[in-house]
């Protein structure tokens, strides 16, 4: 496909198109229709007609790969003017983030944390649909529409529990790094534009490899441009030192949408930070001399942190919501480790798909591990880990369904959270050159850290199968909790023992879906091939002007 | 004609008012101010994308238009934000009777 658009880009997104008329859908329904029923009533039948919408997407998401996507790769992907990317990558992660929409959904359907259901389901749909559109950004323009679109949905949807104070403050709190993060990253972007001339995520990164003196050296405009991007990302995926908002908004929002921030935001967030790390800015990643600093190093420090900080602080804690967050915040340490991978690896595409693999499983495992918290707040209003107490003894299913998230989250085989950061850390220590000794250092720390993560992890299983409970008893949790448990704790046995049928399509959607600039090498001079601007013919984006009527 | 103004204004300008917005995030105790300095933030960068559209290499009537689009979008976006943003800082208002953001201290830890 050429520049431009045409019916079949339509084709394409119509399960992002589907979605968004159905979140309208949602509210019409819950004014009319639904209007005269109880709370409890509406959350149901709009849960239900959320799931079916959801359903329906993932249908239509799957047929369109067969039927259109094929097996068609590199720039013939790219659709709507080149900003949008309609390949596997695509059609992939729709289906996981839909996936994920429907996990969550069910978890909304436990208890009536709110009387909006209508406005609930509505924003939770469309922030889907953002998170879908933001995998795809190949653009910065749909990059940053696509990423405030679905953070002003999360802010809306952490406020959302009426009875609890501490929702409200928490969305507030949200709100305010969050929109802070993001006018830094526009910064960011804007001298990116500047020192570019061009928005698309690949035409970026063939401009400054092609660049006379590629790498950072020397650079300051490129150098405030990597932080304050880093800065945006990292509020994202909440990275120490910007991870403050991350362990309050996840304790005041309501279970589920702690859930989905957690799982749906990070995965968009870190796919978007590889493609305009790896790809936009991989030419500045790579260390290629003392004096050409790139910011791999800059990245290690914070994934070190982070890491730390983050398994550190869930020692303590006694509120399961809060650990949680914690735990998220460990992880995205862990994350990071192979979004460096992608950045100064030579293998980027599987270095790529190691780090998607973890995503993946990571996702599953910590919506499985709120939708414990769900059936806490529904049958008790709390949530703290002692609320666990004897649960083993009551719920022996519950109990192995945590015991298997809870291995697959330290990293224990047979679960894939142990094939996850298997394949993360071999992809790190694959990494040659200068920076090696980083990545040595970074797969040593992440070690470490995964046995301090043990401990916490070790003690949500200690209530469960070893205290006795002093509270009052659990209901019976019901399909809506025990559907997302069991899926997670179910793919995190089925990857374990199956880790490559996820890895080979994990490595079929990198390889299709990313495009990594060439990177310099250090000794290697590149001569002054392109000036700073390559050729107009080169320049997908002078096409669409070039179709404007003429005086 | 069209050099009369140096590139390099602009972007002092909006590294000034960037700078500005920033130290109001900081600095700033009611929720409202917050909220004003984070648009002047927006604002800010939204000039440097014009500034680079229109001093960029590929002359600005025939160009891509990028740079211009992307302020067209910001400026929604910030919108949007504004919306969203006062309607939680009511929120907040409600519960607490203020509008500070070092009074929400219910969560910590």
């Amino acid at each position: 496909m050429a520049a431009g658009f045409s019916l079949q880009d339509f084709i394409l997104f119509s399960p992002v198109i589907l979605l968004t008329g159905w979140g309208l859908l949602t509210l019409i329904l819950d004014l009319t229709v639904l209007s005269r029923l109880s709370d409890t009533d509406r959350n149901r039948a709009l849960g239900l007609w959320t799931i079916a919408g959801l359903v329906s997407s993932v249908v239509l998401c799957q047929f369109l790969a067969f039927e259109y996507v094929g097996n068609v790769s590199g720039q013939d992907t790219l659709i709507f003017f080149d900003t949008l990317n309609g390949g596997v990558l695509y059609t992939q992660f729709a289906a996981l983030v839909l996936l994920f929409a429907i996990l969550v959904t069910c978890l909304s359907m436990v208890w009536n944390f709110t009387s909006h259901w209508g406005e609930y389901y509505a924003l939770l749909t469309w922030s889907a649909v953002s998170m879908i559109v933001l995998i795809a950004s190949e653009d910065l323009i749909t990059l940053f529409l696509s990423l405030e679109t679905m953070t002003i949905c999360l802010y809306l949807l952490t406020a959302m529990e009426k009875s609890k104070k501490r929702s409200a403050e928490a969305g507030l709190k949200y709100f305010v790094y969050g929109s802070v993060s993001s006018a830094l990253f526009l910064f960011g972007l804007s001298l990116v534009y500047g020192q570019t001339g061009s928005t698309g995520i690949d035409m970026i990164g063939q401009i400054l490899s092609g660049a006379e003196r590629p790498g950072l050296s020397g650079n300051v405009a490129g150098g405030v441009a990597v932080l304050m991007i880093m800065v945006g990302f990292g509020f994202k995926v909440s990275a120490v030192p910007f991870h403050q908002w991350a362990p309050d908004a996840y304790e005041g929002a309501p279970a589920p949408v702690a859930a989905w921030l957690a799982s749906g935001s990070k995965l968009a967030s870190l796919v978007a930070m590889v493609k305009v790390m790896g790809g936009a800015l991989g030419t500045w990643s790579a260390t290629t001399s003392p004096t050409s600093p790139g910011w791999v190093g800059l990245l290690a420090l914070i994934s070190a942190a982070t890491m730390t900080y983050g398994n550190f602080a869930a020692l303590g804690q006694t509120n399961l919501k809060r650990l949680l967050a914690y735990s998220s915040i460990a992880h995205a340490g862990y994350m990071l480790v192979g979004v460096i991978a992608v950045g100064i690896s030579t293998r980027r595409e599987e270095a790529a798909a190691a780090l998607f693999f973890y995503l993946v499983i990571y996702g599953l495992t910590t919506i499985a591990g709120f939708a414990l918290a769900s059936w806490l707040d529904r049958d008790r209003g709390t949530e703290d880990v002692d609320d666990l107490n004897g649960l083993g003894r009551r719920h022996p299913y519950v109990g192995v369904a945590v015991c298997v998230l809870m291995l697959s989250m330290i990293g224990i085989p047979p679960t894939a959270g142990f094939f996850g950061k298997l394949y993360m850390f071999m992809e790190a220590l694959n990494v040659g050159g200068q920076d090696k000794v980083t990545m040595i250092g970074l797969v040593a720390l992440g070690l470490f850290n995964s046995v301090v993560s043990a401990f916490y992890y070790v003690r949500i299983l200690k209530a469960i199968f070893l205290r006795e409970s002093d509270r009052k008893p659990l209901q019976n949790m019901g399909p809506e909790v025990s559907l997302p448990l069991a899926v997670g704790a179910g793919l995190a046995l089925f990857f374990g023992f199956q880790p490559a049928s996820l890895l080979e399509d994990m490595e079929v959607v990198s390889r299709s879906g990313l495009r990594f600039a060439e990177r310099p090498i250090a000794s290697e001079e590149r001569g002054v091939v392109r000036t700073i601007l390559p050729a107009r013919t080169e320049n997908p984006e002078a096409a669409p002007a070039a179709e404007a009527p003429k005086p | 004609m069209s050099q009369q103004i140096p590139l390099t204004w602009f972007l002092y300008f909006a590294a000034a008012s960037f700078s500005i917005g920033l130290m109001g995030v900081l600095m700033r105790r009611n929720a409202i101010g917050v909220l004003m300095a984070i648009e002047i933030m927006l604002n800010a960068a939204n000039v440097n994308f014009v500034a680079f559209w229109r001093y960029g290499p590929t002359p600005a009537s025939e160009g891509p238009i990028s740079g211009v689009m992307m302020a067209l979008f910001v400026v929604t976006v910030a919108a949007a934000e504004v919306a969203v943003g006062v309607g939680l800082i009511l929120l907040c208002y409600r519960r607490w009777r203020a509008a500070d953001v070092d009074e929400l201290d219910t969560l910590s830890g």
